[in-house]
């Protein structure tokens, strides 16, 4: 039996024609009966997520069925084939399942190494396999797709590391407080990247929120998106004490907090640990106090740094999971050769009622 | 009751030890983190905030048993040499042990010292513990019995 593989994904198309041509779940009984009966398909699975939609198809013999399944698609998107053509990637084994298990790996999501597409992996062939699109052959290749993504990320750093600023200023709160529970953010000034970290901070339970600006309409605004108190800016000096992670994103033209300043509320918060998140450029706060006991002190360059270190440790990990893969995909086409051989006919499995 | 008092003692010592693992990695984390490094120690290593509670418990609890010991040891002290306190060299550096982790409990109790400095002091706290433990007896004889 052959494995075919006809898609797009987010390198080929943009977002709008993905989303043409995504399937939804209510669709894929009929689309199944379909790919079995106009197309002949043995077996058949698709995969469709924001970043890609793919049909995996298993045929006895290779006839023309790219180019059907092409055409099954531009049907599908309500398109010309000669628009949507060029934009789709085919691929028969051992490249087609060479490519889902990179996919199921996360090597070729957008953010490299990512988690969530091994869920939706599984997610698109428990769905076929529920509806009976699924056999002997691809039962096995799902199963194998999925060690296949667990041993990469579970051998190789390519799923470890932050892949944004606000995921490595949470990170790194966790590492200094624990619980974030118990922990209250100050968040000064505005700003996309700041407020993206103080919403992760408080995706991630962090306890209480305080918003300072030098408007306090801006301030109060703010603070009613996320429950939180909001004060003027004169307040900096009185709330230090009292919080323990500071975000801080001001066009202020001068440090908002020196050494002295810092270390007086040290003293009166009994030496708590205090994170400050500096992403001010020019900075806010003088760099020596990140020299104060039991205060952490992180800027726009470290978090990044960071960032960019988390990328290059990832890609290192790239050349290490294709090899990983490279076996796998080896030993699925032996047992493919050894229990189904070339092309030969399997009995169509009865399609299970509609639940 | 010599029984128990080796127990508690013993017991004790454990829990200085535990403040004194959890004071190093205390130190490694910070370590990481004021360096801006985010590699496999800092993932493997608990949160400061997570080793800083250990610390704590560890050492409220090794003064507790300490107490209690050195009191059961007065107790047999009292039974078997006919006095409260045998004054051996032993005994001496235990209690100059018991009033050293009495500050340590105290100015972490009332939060006066906290984080880096606790971690320090129960790094030095422990090294007073093996003073006590294996030197004493090797260094001067005494009444105590030698452990």
């Amino acid at each position: 039996m052959h494995i075919v593989l006809v898609g797009l994904n987010h390198r080929t198309a943009p977002i709008e024609l993905r989303e043409r041509l995504a399937f939804r779940r209510e669709q894929l009984g009929d689309v199944f009966t379909q790919l079995r009966g106009d197309l002949g398909l043995r077996e058949a699975t698709i995969l469709s997520t924001c970043n890609r939609v793919e049909i995996y198809a298993g045929v006895p013999e290779l006839n023309g069925t790219v180019a059907q399944l092409q055409r099954f698609l531009s049907e599908h998107g309500r398109m010309e084939l000669d628009g949507l053509a060029p934009r789709l990637y085919s691929y028969t084994e051992p490249y087609s399942v060479r490519h889902l298990f990179s996919v199921a790996s996360g090597l070729d999501s957008m953010v490299l190494g990512e988690g969530e597409i091994v869920q939706q992996v599984k997610y698109a062939y428990e769905a076929a396999k529920l509806y009976g699109a699924t056999g002997k052959v691809f039962n096995v290749l799902f199963q194998k797709a999925l060690n296949a993504a667990k041993a990469v990320r579970t051998q190789t750093a390519i799923g470890q590391g932050c892949t944004s600023v606000g995921t490595v200023a949470v990170e790194l709160a966790e590492k200094i407080f624990g619980q974030l529970s118990g922990a209250t953010v100050l968040l000064i000034g505005a700003g996309k990247i700041s407020e993206i970290t103080l919403k992760r901070l408080t995706d991630r339970g962090v306890g209480e929120v305080r918003i300072m600006n030098r408007s306090l309409e801006r301030a109060e605004q703010l603070a009613s998106v996320y429950q939180g108190g909001f004060l003027p800016l004169t307040a900096l000096t009185e709330q230090l004490p009292l919080v323990d992670i500071v975000i801080s994103s001001t066009s202020a033209p001068s440090y908002l907090l020196q050494p002295a300043e810092v270390a007086a509320a040290m003293r009166r918060r009994h030496q708590r640990s205090l994170c400050i998140v500096d992403l001010g450029v020019p900075r806010n706060v003088d760099p020596s106090v990140g020299t104060l006991e039991n205060v952490y002190l992180f800027n726009v360059d470290d978090l990044q740094g960071l960032v960019d270190r988390s990328y290059a440790e990832r890609q290192h990990a790239l050349q290490q999971s294709e090899a990983i893969i490279a076996k796998k995909v080896e030993h699925f086409l032996s047992w493919c050769q050894r229990e189904v051989g070339a092309p030969c006919a399997l009995s169509l499995s009865e399609p299970a009622p509609a639940p | 009751m010599v029984i128990a008092h080796m127990v508690c003692s013993l017991l004790s010592y454990a829990a200085f030890l535990v403040a004194f693992v959890s004071g190093v990695l205390f130190l490694l984390q910070e370590r990481q983190l004021k360096s801006k490094r985010m590699g496999v120690l800092f993932q493997q290593l608990p949160s400061l905030g997570a080793l800083d509670r250990l610390n704590f418990l560890a050492i409220s609890a090794g003064f507790g048993l300490l107490s209690v010991g050195m009191a059961l040891g007065f107790v047999g002290s009292r039974v078997l040499l006919g006095r409260w306190w045998a004054g051996g060299s032993k005994e001496n550096l235990t209690l100059l042990l018991w009033g050293s982790y009495l500050v340590l409990w105290i100015v972490r109790l009332r939060s006066t010292l906290r984080g880096r400095r606790v971690a320090l002091l129960s790094i030095l706290g422990f090294t007073l513990v093996l003073c006590t433990f294996v030197g004493a007896s090797w260094v001067m004889p005494s009444w105590h019995p030698s452990l």
